[in-house]
């Protein structure tokens, strides 16, 4: 107190160590937590790839966190978005926080966190439930029982929603076409992980690498990083920031639509994308319903989708997602060579060219790639 | 330093608390927080046959008021939070010690004599008290109100499930506390303002600016690397306590983020005041 007193200036040091503390602990807490290097027994990456696999897990509930940086270009309604789609939309920029449950195949639960709202996907036996609490809003969709694959591959999309998905679609590209390794062991929402890393032969592609945690004990995936090539931070992650292996309680499941809610049980011919209808025209290289016409030119990692657009069958059914479409390619930088010309849609993971003939070009490749095989 | 000094009487406290509950400013500052769910509740009743918006319009929580009386609490937390309650604790915040040295009468509370150390905690503790009644008062007039005009029942949560009344306003009662705590952070800021001025409308202004500011940052999309420092930044997540289950972990980083800016801005504060010579 006396050197204080001797000398006032010296007082400053307190809200300074202060502020240096609480800046500086946040900061380390979370290169501590990111470096620390559990000692596990070695494991191959076959032995892993065999372990995820046949992972069997009763149940479990945790927070995921979802981040993107796929450097995007601004486009209006998607990137300043603000409507119904915000949600859905921040999942190609930005951070997403979900809430999942599981309990067996057919008792699962995904909440997606909003600010001040949730978008709850709950499906249970039969049933299943898309509640929207800003718009306060259900959808009912009965699954019948023998289509219960199929319906889970068309809910996972083309943005991967859990990490058990999103691994999925890692290991289903899995081929010649990439070098497989593992790495020193890593931690997962505080759990021990080995990590899985693929790395693209090709150099051409523009996914630098995909690092997989996998679980130490329960073996199931607990979180992915995309790698853009020469990048330092994951473009995107998907991983588990808490993670609970007990079985959640069934009454998670349960949904009943609250009174003064705007209930919709559709068709089950239209009820095939509920939540994203206007995600289709990005990134979307698995959308099976694609019109003829589509074909994929190249191998692995720097294949290449080739589709025709058809205009004129979204004018009837969705004006405005068409008018959106419109204003987004607008605001696109116009691109033009011995192909013809185009918009070009560039990102730090895939590029997207569409020609002024109708044509739509996709892959994780320099845009340079996608212009050889437009000309051809 | 004399005996009275160290003895920890409750008398000073007890005389500041007074003195801010007794000033009419503060008073109509509390009257003017308790009329907003008041004009909101019955706006929304006069409006209640507005069948042409659906669902989902307007703000957070409006389309559910006219079901339950008890989102007029929340919607009105929701509208206060952005200004009015920040400007209520701004007016208490600035005029902690600029106050006392605009009116001169900083000089003589530190002859009586009280340690400067000791003055602060005293009108900290002043402004904590107005953080945390302000959104009591706020969501107590918004839940009579609602009642009165829409009646009460099971709560929807965010979540589409239901929960009791009781439990629902037990959890308002901890998204009270929870903006407590956040407007206790602003609070501290205010206090560190409040000593660098002998203008309290200066801090007063300041702070309020600083919180638009901050709320402005906050919706910048280019500046995300920027946000989780924000004040404001974890306001809304009061939002967290109406999902079922509750997610809890989820208030951890907006305490700790209001401890953080407590810890700075009170030790800031100190160091200003007990070094600086009081002229008035």
């Amino acid at each position: 107190m006396s050197v204080f007193r001797s000398r006032p200036a010296l007082r400053w040091l307190v809200p300074a160590a202060a502020a240096v503390v609480v800046i500086g602990g946040g900061a380390a807490a979370g290169t501590i937590a990111a470096s620390a290097d559990p000692a596990l027994p070695e494991r191959s990456a076959a032995q892993l790839l065999v372990d995820v696999q046949t992972a069997k897990i009763d149940g479990l509930s945790g927070t995921v966190v979802q981040t993107a940086d796929l450097g995007l270009p601004s486009l209006p309604g998607i990137t300043g978005g603000a409507g119904s789609n915000a949600d859905l939309m921040k999942l190609v920029a930005g951070s997403n926080t979900a809430r999942v449950w599981y309990a067996g195949d057919d008792k699962v639960r995904l909440a997606v966190l909003g600010t001040l709202g949730e978008t709850d996907v709950i499906r249970n036996g039969t049933d299943m439930w898309v509640w929207r609490s800003t718009e306060n809003s259900a959808t009912h969709i009965k699954i019948p029982a023998d289509a219960k694959r199929q319906e889970r591959k068309t809910l996972a999309g083309a943005v991967p929603a859990t990490p058990q998905e999103a691994a999925d679609a890692a290991l289903a590209a899995i081929d010649p076409t990439t070098a497989v390794t593992t790495t020193g062991a890593a931690k997962v929402a505080g759990r021990d992980a080995y990590e899985l890393v693929l790395t693209p032969r090709d150099t051409a592609s523009l996914v630098g690498q995909v690092r997989l945690a996998i679980d130490a004990e329960k073996h199931i995936p607990l979180g992915v990083d995309v790698y853009a090539k020469d990048a330092n931070n994951p473009a995107l992650r998907i991983a588990f920031q808490q993670v609970s292996f007990e079985t959640p309680d069934a009454e998670q499941f349960t949904f009943n639509p609250p009174p003064g809610a705007k209930v919709t049980t559709p068709d089950r011919s239209s009820s095939a994308k509920p939540g994203a209808p206007h995600r289709a025209d990005k990134a979307d290289k698995s959308d099976k319903s694609a019109p003829e016409g589509t074909k994929v030119v190249g191998k692995g990692w720097t294949s290449v989708l080739v589709a025709k657009t058809s205009t004129a069958k979204t004018d009837t059914r969705n004006a405005e997602g068409t008018q959106q479409l419109e204003a987004i390619t607008g605001a696109l930088p116009k691109v033009s060579g011995t192909w013809g010309s185009g918009r070009l849609l560039q990102s730090a993971l895939f590029s997207a060219l569409l020609t002024d003939d109708g044509r739509v070009l996709v892959g994780a490749v320099a845009p340079e790639k996608l212009y050889e095989v437009a000309g051809q | 330093m004399s005996q009275a000094d160290t003895r920890l009487s409750p008398r000073f406290l007890l005389s500041e608390l007074r003195l801010i509950a007794v000033r009419r400013r503060n008073q109509a500052g509390l009257a003017a927080l308790a009329a907003v769910p008041v004009i909101l509740a019955a706006a929304m009743k006069l409006t209640v046959p507005d069948a042409g918006r659906g669902p989902g319009q307007g703000p957070d929580f409006f389309s559910q008021i006219t079901g339950n009386g008890y989102f007029v609490a929340l919607a009105a937390l929701g509208v206060e939070l952005t200004l009015f309650l920040p400007i209520a604790v701004a007016m208490l915040a600035g005029d902690a010690v600029a106050g006392e040295a605009n009116q001169g009468t900083l000089r003589y509370l530190l002859t009586v004599p009280v340690a400067r150390t000791r003055l602060l905690a005293i009108k900290y503790a002043g402004i904590l008290m107005g953080a945390f009644l302000a959104p009591l008062v706020v969501a107590t007039s918004g839940l009579l109100a609602g009642f009165l005009l829409f009646g009460a029942g099971d709560v929807t949560t965010l979540s589409g499930t239901r929960i009791g009344l009781a439990t629902a306003l037990l959890r308002l009662l901890v998204i009270c506390l929870y903006l407590g705590v956040c407007l206790a952070a602003l609070g501290a800021v205010g206090l560190f303002l409040s000593t660098l001025t002998e203008q309290p409308m200066g801090a007063t202004i300041a702070l309020t600016m600083l919180t638009v500011a901050s709320f402005v940052l906050g919706q910048i999309p280019q500046l995300d690397w920027l946000h989780p420092y924000l004040l404001t930044q974890h306001w809304r997540d009061f939002g967290e306590l109406l999902r079922e289950p509750v997610a809890w972990e989820a208030l951890i980083p907006g305490l700790t983020s209001a401890g953080a800016y407590i810890l700075v801005f009170l030790s800031a504060a100190w160091a200003r005041f007990s070094g600086r010579d009081v002229t008035s």
